[in-house]
């Protein structure tokens, strides 16, 4: 575990930057949580819109933070040399921190209704959920994105010697500029509006992040468990593949009640029922590298964060997106707490762990620091892991009662109806963003100080019982289990439209399968995450020669 | 599967045999798209909804800009703190709105929204003839009097500027004549009664009933203009919505220490503070502006509001300085 090259170390910069981005995020989510159960809290000095806007800003830029860190530290060992234009890679890194600062203090205007309008276009800030930035963040930020592309691409080798992880490294980082374009104009229509906002949300998400993450869990698998560039090359094509196939006219789900007209209802609900194939797909990959070869983890810690990657990633961006996919859920799902529910554990889980086990990766090889202490790494995952778990319920059950009493009884009186009715559920939730919020301090501390401890000395649990190694079938009942409960949440959603609910006001039955449900599927997830780390956890630790990592530039 | 790794000769047919069924689907995808949004599809657009003298698009960069969005839905997305705001003008009705939004912190009372109803011009705006009538159109607003005047709510007073309020107005005028495909889901349990039973359980229904029709009228002050009745007719007609009874701003000035007090008045004149003015300001509180204060924002009460109740009101305003005192 040393680095190669020396401009490798340029992604340690971002990395850090990273943290704080996150330790900031979780801060204003704390509060957030808090107003949502008091909402007179900083009322006048720190309305709920500014703070949510500037959660959502930074989660975006810390998620891309990890991004330029992982693509930076994989960059010169894909193209067999020094990233190029150095000059702007350390530009960037001072322009991320200006933005923020910038969009962290115009999000204050909105609180006077200052946009900035000139020349048609909000220049100061915009008003629009995932977009909240105006047109000078906007343009700021592309320029951001057309010179990390420029880096990425001037550092590749010629296009004619791309392999399967430089073509999804390039798409992905290059599609980051086109697919941001598109949130840069005024629309006045707003079914129009909305139209193109997804684009950009969906796009981004489902198109151009997931392409990174993709190529960059496959990088890591390389680095992890020494896999087959070729192998790994195959599940990053089809991985790709499958989601741009799913989520490019899946995007039609978001355009169910926007003013736009109903045949979008058949294609939305028909193909982006298929966008958890390809995340099924990733999910299966991760267990068969990971059992490749049966050499111990190296680095707990990181393969703990990609592990929770993919796995979230099934959960929660594949099947709680199918749960609501459907135009007969989305009805109910949508609007209300249940799509934050989703948006949570699918952001942070996917893009989120990915960037934070990079983190983990590249760090101690940065620091040249094989031995460092793993155990603060692993007991901030748990808190992570869990605490977002505990925080997606809480938004779930929120939800479920939400959709009951505004879309069935349609009562939207917020403090005298809503609110009184999910007060359980705005409890939890900060009590689960506490267990979350120690965690990322845990994590923040640990990447920040790493190898300033060295491991003690380690001695490997008897692989029996719960450590024993897992096997393929196994797995597949896990994977299976959480596709039922998945099911169980869907005919949830979709027993709103029963008589006996919809006319009758009775919510039992889709609470009780809601219930049901997301207990079991999270239960599942944790359940799952548990025995595959802990069957890791028991192999056998042998003096071995370390195995050299595979040439990631090969050309297959 | 022949081309698993490894075969190089694989690896270029694999690519465009993806790409080229990623064509057809983008193909799908964009003409879904242009009929999406064909005139013939008569779909309502900005510029054909205007509400007094703005149009939707004026009510929508409003509505950017204070990030409405940030806390409340519009068709659905957005932050799902506040209600879902697409069909809101359907539901409650431009007077309603115009009662509420300018002192937001707190719902309007009927005398509040009555008083905008005065106007010609806000019935025709309203589409009705009179304030019962527009309680039957906008039953939203008839739930809301029934339920919440005069209760706080949970969004903050924000400081709209002159016609900000008529532009969000036009802005909800347009989002509610969109046809978006039957959602929100109409609603099928019952009468109001029932639903909020639901909710809160039979007996918590009973009780709010009682204390309603407990409550008497609105006073109208027979005998001598006190000031105990003009604090009750302060409350009644929602004007603490906006006025603090201390020096503090909310939408509109501090009652605290006026009386008696030099005004400095938009035009840039100054004027004293008298019951006079102080009667006048209530009357018609467009004739003279406080500096600082858009015009336009607080409806006369001239024509709904009896010349006792007015004495009375002027009487408690005099009591809570210490000129008056």
């Amino acid at each position: 575990m040393k680095i190669t090259y020396e401009t490798q170390r340029l992604s340690l910069r971002f990395f850090m930057l990273m943290l704080v981005l996150f330790g900031m995020q979780v801060g204003y989510g704390l509060l957030l949580a808090a107003q949502q159960v008091d909402p007179t809290i900083l009322a006048g000095t720190l309305n709920f819109n500014v703070a949510r806007a500037s959660h959502l800003t930074l989660g975006i830029l810390w998620i891309v933070c990890g991004f330029i860190g992982g693509t930076f530290f994989a960059a010169p060992l894909l193209a067999k040399r020094e990233i190029a234009m150095v000059p702007l890679a350390k530009f960037l890194f001072f322009a991320i921190i200006g933005l923020v600062i910038w969009n962290l203090s115009t999000q204050f205007l909105a609180m006077k209704g200052i946009a900035g309008w000139w020349m048609g276009q909000p220049w100061l800030q915009n008003g629009l959920e995932f977009l909240e930035g105006g047109r000078v963040f906007g343009l700021v930020l592309l320029v951001g994105f057309i010179i990390l592309a420029s880096i990425v691409l001037r550092t590749f080798p010629p296009v004619k010697q791309w392999n399967e992880i430089h073509w999804g490294l390039g798409i992905g980082i290059t599609a980051l500029v086109f697919v941001w374009i598109f949130g840069l104009f005024y629309v006045s229509r707003l079914d129009l509006q909305e139209y193109f906002r997804w684009y950009v949300v969906h796009y981004w998400v489902e198109g151009v992040w997931e392409v990174i993450h993709i190529s960059l869990i496959g990088v890591l698998i390389v680095f992890m468990f020494k896999a087959s560039v070729r192998a790994v090359g195959f599940a990053v094509f089809w991985g790709i593949s499958l989601v741009w196939l799913s989520g490019l006219i899946g995007n039609a789900h978001h355009y169910f009640w926007v003013g736009t007209p109903e045949f979008w209802q058949f294609w939305g609900s028909f193909f982006s029922a298929l966008e958890p194939v390809p995340l099924v797909f990733c999910f299966w990959h991760i267990y068969l590298d990971a059992h490749a070869n049966k050499r111990p983890l190296t680095n707990a810690p990181a393969f703990y964060f990609i592990l929770g990657s993919t796995v979230l990633e099934l959960v929660g961006a594949g099947i709680l997106g199918f749960v609501m996919t459907f135009a007969l859920t989305n009805a109910w799902s949508h609007g209300t707490w249940i799509t934050a529910g989703h948006g949570h554990l699918a952001l942070f889980g996917t893009f989120g762990m990915l960037g934070i086990g990079a983190a983990y990766w590249a760090i101690p090889s940065m620091r040249n620091t094989p031995d460092f202490d793993q155990r603060l790494g692993k007991l901030g995952f748990w808190f992570l892991f869990a605490g977002m778990l505990g925080m997606a319920l809480s938004f779930a059950f929120g939800g479920m009662v939400q959709a009951y009493v505004m879309r069935v009884l349609g009562l939207e009186w917020s403090s005298g109806d809503v609110s009184p009715a999910m007060g359980v559920f705005k409890m939890t939730l900060p009590v689960f963003g506490f267990l979350f919020a120690a965690g990322a301090a845990i994590v923040i501390y640990d990447l920040a100080t790493l190898g300033a401890h060295r491991s003690p000395a380690l001695t490997t649990p008897a692989a029996t019982g719960w450590r024993r190694p897992l096997t393929g079938f196994e797995a597949g009942i896990w994977l299976g289990f959480m596709c039922i409960f998945g099911l169980v949440i869907t005919f949830s959603l979709l027993a709103f439209n029963l008589p006996s609910v919809r006319v009758g006001g009775d919510p039992t039955l889709p609470y009780l399968l809601g219930g049901i449900g997301y207990l079991g599927l999270f239960g599942v997830t944790l359940g799952f995450v548990v025995r595959f780390t802990a069957s890791l956890g028991a192999r056998l630790r042998v003096e071995s020669p370390e195995l050299p990592t595979p040439d990631l530039a090969i050309d297959t | 599967m022949s081309c698993t790794t490894g075969d190089k000769s694989c690896e270029t047919p694999r690519r465009r045999g993806a790409l080229s069924v990623l064509v057809l689907m983008a193909a799908i995808f964009l003409t879904l798209s242009v009929f999406s949004f064909l005139d013939s599809r008569g779909q309502v657009t900005p510029d054909q909804i205007s509400y007094k003298d703005y149009s939707a698009d004026d009510g929508k960069r409003i509505f950017q800009a204070y990030n409405c969005m940030g806390c409340h839905t519009i068709v659905g997305n957005g932050a799902y703190l506040g209600p879902d705001l697409t069909k809101e003008y359907n539901h409650t009705g431009p007077a309603w709105l115009e009662a509420f939004l300018p002192s937001a912190g707190s719902f309007p009372t009927a005398a509040a929204v009555r008083t905008h109803l005065i106007s010609p011009e806000q019935l025709k705006l309203s589409g009705v003839t009179s304030f019962e009538e527009y309680l039957e159109k906008y039953p939203g607003a008839a739930e809301r009097l029934d339920r919440r005047a005069g209760k706080v709510s949970h969004m903050p007073n924000l400081q709209f500027r002159e016609g900000e309020v008529a532009k969000l107005i036009a802005f909800l005028k347009y989002t509610a004549a969109m046809n978006n495909e039957g959602w929100p889901p109409a609603i099928q349990a019952g009468s109001l009664e029932t639903r909020v039973a639901k909710v809160h359980g039979t007996s918590l229904v009973a009780a709010a009933n009682a204390s309603v029709s407990a409550s008497p009228e609105p006073v109208s002050a027979s005998g001598g203009a006190t000031a105990e009745q003009g604090e009750k007719l302060v409350t009644d007609y929602g004007c603490v919505a906006c006025h603090a009874t201390d020096t503090t701003q909310k939408v509109g000035p501090g009652w605290g220490d006026l009386f008696g007090s030099s005004v400095p008045l938009a035009d840039g004149t100054t004027v004293k503070a008298d019951q006079a003015y102080l009667a006048e300001s209530i009357r018609n509180p467009d004739a003279q502006v406080v500096k600082g204060y858009p015009a336009g924002v607080m409806p006369p009460y001239k024509d709904l509001i009896k010349q006792e109740e007015l004495d009375a009101m002027v009487a408690y305003l005099v009591s809570l300085s210490k000129a008056g005192k």
